[in-house]
């Protein structure tokens, strides 16, 4: 049968403004659970382009041992030759390392002054052919175990200590946004039971006179809809808000600089918005769906 | 039109609404259902538009069994029949002209057939002055003209109507009598359950009588009694 546009239209139109109080409470639980999951969503993608930059210029740098034999060394160096897991190497040594060192300890007279050439270690930097995870930790264990080789160091242990950290938090934030998706479709569900109960004679009237169910159920439905519709869209601009005040404050923080990654580009908190907005969709056709369902079963 | 095959209805509690009854309506017919408050009528009433289900027996709507209907066709059963009571059930809030136009509205006929169905029939209840009154503005008589209005609005072949005069005045009862012999002289089938002596006994239709849930008279141009 067809429905009338725009009877639908002004049906929801109307039920939406019967109960502004209900209708508030449930746009803002939508908006929170659904900020909730976009800055979860955020994090991660955050997340992951911080470990992709860390992958971009992973080195492993194989500390060598003061008192290396110099065939000790030839022997690493002929292994990095032939190891296939290996793009590139150099060789630093003891004049290049105090250099370094020097420009390290720039601002620290003192220890400029106690530094001498051949305190500070000599080392191989290495870099893998394949900058993943798993393939470092190999390598590393290889090289830590050669003779004359005092320790490998590595940003692995960096990138595993985000990523550890943030799924912990991921995980945190997730769980919070589906608590909140809960209460929220219970909350719309309540909302569209009480705008029913307060139609109920016109819902009486419709029936009697032969109005399909659907025809009945179909403006309540585009209520709990639009309510959780308009949830989505402050939930959009509450994580467009975040980006450029948290966010965007973490990333310009000099003392933050892992969270340089953290700031996102409008189109990458528009693109996390769209499943997020989807979502609270689903949540509003689920709330009002079952409390239509219930009602109508007279 | 109606015909009812052996049907029982016993609601919760052994409470026994209709015993074995049955009948048959031809087109056309008008049928009182008389006998005191918990005979049954309501009951009967509410069978005939499958607001309630009976445990045993048949009932045949316009040569369809309406016990074999799936639920999502009870609202096109509906629509063949208009439904009158007691305390009219209009919307308060609504004018009524849109307490009879909702009625069209809701099973999706367009505006133009709204905008011509609802003015004649207002005209043939006698309220196309009091179009933009709310309910509350209309005496009881009035407000049960529309309802009416409402019923028939949409051509139905039967006219249930549950007490309509319940809460009237004789002088009242009587106007809204002939507004429902003039429906049925269209040659709508209309069944009234009705308590009013004096309005059986000037009708003389057929008077179908229950007592208990047991049909004990059904006799052509009765009597109250």
């Amino acid at each position: 049968m067809a429905l009338n546009a725009n009877y639908i239209a002004r049906e929801t139109g109307q039920n939406l403004g019967r109960n502004p109080t209900l209708t508030v409470a449930s746009v803002i639980t939508v908006s929170i659970a659904l900020t909730l999951a976009g800055v979860a969503l955020l994090v991660r993608e955050g997340t992951n382009n911080l470990a992709g930059k860390f992958r971009g210029d992973v080195e492993l740098i194989v500390f060598l041992d003061p008192e290396i034999s110099p065939d000790q060394r030839q022997a690493i160096q002929t292994s990095l030759d032939e190891n296939p897991e290996v793009s590139t190497f150099s060789y630093v040594d003891e004049r290049e390392a105090f250099e370094e060192a020097q420009d390290l300890f720039a601002e620290q007279p003192t220890m400029l002054r106690l530094l001498r050439e051949g305190d500070v270690p000599t080392s191989f930097r290495v870099e893998p052919a394949n900058p993943d995870f798993q393939s470092v930790v190999a390598l590393r264990s290889i090289y830590e175990r050669e003779a004359g080789v005092e320790q490998v160091e590595s940003a692995t242990e960096a990138i595993r200590a985000i990523q550890e950290l943030t799924e912990k938090l991921n995980f945190g934030v997730l769980f919070a946004s589906a608590v909140s998706a809960g209460v929220s479709i219970l909350l719309i569900y309540n909302t569209i039971r009480t705008a029913m109960f307060a139609r109920r004679h016109e819902i009486e009237v419709m029936k009697l006179v032969g109005a399909t169910n659907w025809f009945i159920r179909v403006p309540f439905i585009l209520e709990g809809m639009i309510q959780s519709l308009l949830g989505g869209a402050l939930a959009v601009g509450l994580l467009l808000g975040l980006n450029v005040f948290l966010f965007g404050a973490l990333a310009n923080n000099q003392y933050f600089e892992l969270f340089q990654n953290f700031e996102f580009s409008i189109g990458t908190v528009i693109g996390t918005s769209i499943p997020l907005v989807l979502v609270g969709v689903a949540i509003g056709a689920v709330g009002s769906g079952f409390a239509v369902g219930r009602f109508l079963d007279v | 039109m109606i015909k009812l095959e052996n049907v029982t209805k016993v609601y919760k509690g052994d409470v026994v609404a209709v015993k074995d009854g049955s009948f048959e309506i031809g087109k056309g017919e008008f049928v009182f259902l008389v006998g005191p408050s918990g005979s049954g009528k309501s009951t009967l009433l509410r069978l005939l538009n499958r607001e309630e289900e009976p445990q045993a027996g048949h009932i045949h709507v316009a040569g369809k069994d309406i016990g074999d209907l799936s639920s999502w066709k009870i609202p096109y059963l509906r629509r063949n029949i208009g439904s009158v009571y007691q305390d009219y059930k209009l919307l308060s809030t609504k004018s009524v002209y849109d307490n009879v136009a909702f009625a069209l509205q809701v099973i999706g006929r367009p505006r133009h057939v709204i905008k011509t169905q609802v003015p004649a029939i207002l005209e043939l209840v006698g309220l196309a002055k009091k179009h933009k009154n709310i309910p509350n503005e209309l005496s009881g008589g009035e407000q049960q003209r529309v309802s009416i209005a409402r019923a028939f609005v949409n051509r139905p072949l039967i006219l249930l109507a549950d007490e309509p005069t319940g809460n009237l005045d004789p002088a009242t009862s009587v106007g809204i009598m002939r507004l429902l012999d003039r429906i049925n002289r269209t040659g709508t089938t209309v069944v009234m359950a009705t308590h009013d002596r004096s309005i059986v006994d000037t009708m003389r239709r057929r008077v179908i009588e229950l007592d208990r849930g047991t049909i004990i008279r059904d006799q052509a141009r009765g009597v109250y009694e």
